[in-house]
């Protein structure tokens, strides 16, 4: 007689993993399905009950039912595709401007109207989609690759190299970033945004690694990695194969967070005029040129800040939405 | 002699001092032989048992004296890399809860493949099928499919005979288990361990049992040692224990079991509460609780004496073992 799971609270609660809805859980959930999705989600759905389910799939099955996480990987998708391809909805340059339409509003062929140089802001703004996304992404993923690797490290080893990587955290901690960024980007000569990206990096680590190195403690106490010791396995095996995938939840959540960020930093450092300068086209650069002229054109300001406000909120929500479906506690 | 622990000691610092876990402990585990270790919270029986595996966590814990004679090599002298190759092929553990002693994220199968491929280079495929077998040897229903799915799919009871299966995999010489029924119901409790109990049989394992259920010892073990504040204080075969115990720990032990006969009556406890580690009394450590308690034992550590009119290898850690064994 195969033997049911008997404890549902204990899995979910214990190990902090994949909960295991009980039986009539799960009988409900697609019995609820079934009226609101007339197209077959009811069988498909038990179907899927059945399989395999791990912290990953669970989290993927609410992911896909919160509105949040719809609507802002959604606006999320739209902005890569335009940072990739421009043109498709932009056709127009971005450098082209007329200084005899500057300032002036919406016009036939120009949605948002023209600012103060007398370049189109639909155009600008979107191209300056690439920038933005571009540098999120990069700095991004140096955060998180080179927070994750020190931080876990220190998190797995202890010990005195633990010490000393907390310590210099604790240093980085202590630069402010917008003061940081003002010194060493504007010893920075020429026009890239890889010097925009390294400094981000530079300065990132320590928030991820501090989590990373909290998520190995955590995960190197259970005792799954004592377990896996006992019956042999390497120092390397536990960390990339017991340890790693059960602290890699806290660094995805903070880091896509932490995205949005690097973006409105992006912007603030270009405003400030230390990040990209012109010719480049970033929303940074044209919210800070249309500053001076708010009160004659407005819509030249609201258009890049508005697209920065959306692309910033969309990358927060999703870092909220992940956190929340990768939190057995909160399901 | 398939194992021989010899006046281990081992202590952890703390930051209230120096916790005095394991203090002088001698046991011995033959082939084939199930040896129990039997002692409340804190009695030092798991520590020891880590120290034996080479997993105790250094620091805080550290080993200061004793030796831990594997077939007549010392493991205590190997380096850290020989001595990983000891754990899983030659020596296993099976732990108490093994919900989360199953790596979450990873399934059964992928669990247990990773002991024929990393001790024995197997292939994928080949580690798969060696899977599936020992999830049958197990006795798990339908290992064909279930060897895909993740530790929590599977029920208490389950989950243990996967463990079991992970440290039987190489056919190891010494099994320790620490509490492998206590997590348990109490029926699937007395299947895991006729599991256990079989299986040691066909493989000819040493076997030690980490309990304080007297219950499970009594049906599987054939010696018993039983632990109060690091120390052994009483070792014997299973049923000479029971019949007569040579220490007045241990009859206390077996006097706080409820019995049908008793019915009605105040069930019997051990005044007092365990030692704490960092203030470990002088003497005998159990002389604050101790019914026979005299001054001797105040001030005199007894040493592990041979009780003698009994079968080869019984001892006794109380100066009066005459007087408790006789009545």
């Amino acid at each position: 007689m195969p033997e049911q799971p008997y404890e549902p609270e204990r899995a979910m609660a214990g190990t902090g993993m994949g909960g295991q809805m009980d039986l009539a859980a799960s009988e409900a959930t697609s019995l609820e399905k079934t009226p609101a999705g007339p197209e077959g989600t009811g069988p498909e759905g038990t179907g899927a009950e059945d399989k395999a389910r791990s912290l990953w799939s669970d989290a993927w099955r609410d992911l896909r039912r919160n509105p949040v996480f719809l609507v802002s990987s959604l606006v999320i998708c739209f902005l890569v595709v335009i940072s990739l391809w421009p043109s498709l909805i932009a056709s127009g340059n971005p450098l082209a401007c007329d200084l005899a339409k500057a300032q002036e509003g919406s016009q036939p062929g120009h949605p948002f109207g023209f600012n103060g140089q007398g370049c189109d802001v639909y155009t600008r703004t979107v191209h300056g989609a690439r920038t933005s996304v571009t540098v999120g992404v990069c700095a991004t993923l140096g955060v998180a690759l080179l927070g994750s690797v020190l931080g876990g490290l220190a998190g797995f080893f202890g010990g005195a190299w633990d010490g000393f990587l907390s310590r210099i955290t604790d240093v980085f901690f202590a630069i402010p970033v917008v003061l940081g960024g003002l010194v060493l980007l504007s010893v920075v000569t020429g026009n890239s945004l890889w010097p925009v990206v390294g400094f981000m990096v530079l300065l990132g680590w320590p928030q991820i690694s501090r989590i990373a190195r909290g998520a190995v403690i955590t995960a190197k106490h259970n005792d799954y990695v004592l377990a896996a010791r006992a019956l042999g396995a390497s120092p390397s095996r536990l960390l990339l194969r017991h340890i790693a995938p059960n602290a890699v939840a806290p660094v995805i959540v903070v880091a896509t967070i932490a995205l949005g960020t690097y973006i409105a930093l992006e912007a603030t450092l270009s405003y400030l005029g230390v990040g990209l300068k012109p010719p480049s086209v970033s929303w940074g650069i044209d919210i800070s040129a249309a500053s001076p002229y708010v009160r004659n054109a407005p819509h030249a300001l609201l258009w890049p800040s508005g697209a920065l406000a959306v692309t910033v909120l969309a990358f927060i929500m999703l870092g909220d939405a992940v956190r929340d479906a990768l939190d057995p506690k909160l399901r | 002699m398939l194992l021989d622990v010899r006046d281990l000691h081992v202590e952890f610092h703390t930051r209230e001092g120096v916790a005095k876990a394991v203090n002088g402990v001698n046991y011995r585990v033959d082939a084939g032989e199930t040896l129990a270790v039997l002692g409340e919270s804190g009695s030092g029986k798991s520590v020891t048992a880590q120290a034996v595996m080479g997993i105790l966590d250094m620091p805080p814990g550290r080993i200061t004296r004793g030796q831990v004679l594997f077939e007549g090599r010392d493991l205590l002298k190997l380096k850290e890399d020989e001595r990983r190759r000891v754990r899983g092929a030659e020596m296993a553990m099976i732990f108490q809860d093994a919900l989360s002693s199953l790596n979450p994220v990873l399934t059964v199968g992928d669990q247990l493949a990773e002991m024929f491929t990393v001790h024995r280079g197997m292939s994928r495929k080949d580690a798969r099928a060696r899977a599936v077998e020992l999830m049958d040897r197990v006795r798990i229903p339908a290992a064909g499919q279930r060897v895909k799915q993740y530790p929590h799919q599977f029920s208490g009871g389950m989950r243990q005979r996967i463990m079991i299966a992970m440290a039987m995999a190489l056919e190891p010489k010494l099994i320790i288990a620490d509490e492998p029924t206590t997590a348990l119901d109490v029926t699937v409790q007395a299947q895991v361990m006729d599991l256990l109990a079989e299986l040691q049989r066909e493989y000819r394992m040493g076997l030690i049992l980490i309990t304080h259920d007297l219950g499970v010892v009594a049906d599987v073990a054939d010696r018993i040692a039983v632990m109060y504040a690091g120390r052994i204080v009483e070792t014997a075969p299973v049923h000479d224990l029971y019949k007569a115990p040579a220490h007045p720990y241990t009859r206390g032990l077996l006097d706080s079991v409820p019995r049908l006969d008793h019915k009605g009556r105040e069930l019997y406890a051990i005044k007092g509460l365990p030692p704490s580690l960092l203030h470990i009394p002088s003497g005998c450590p159990f002389h604050p609780r101790c019914p026979m308690v005299r001054d001797v034992c105040r001030t005199d550590v007894p040493p592990l004496y041979e009780v003698t009119g009994a079968p080869a290898g019984r001892g006794s850690a109380c100066h009066f073992w005459r007087e408790c064994l006789h009545g």
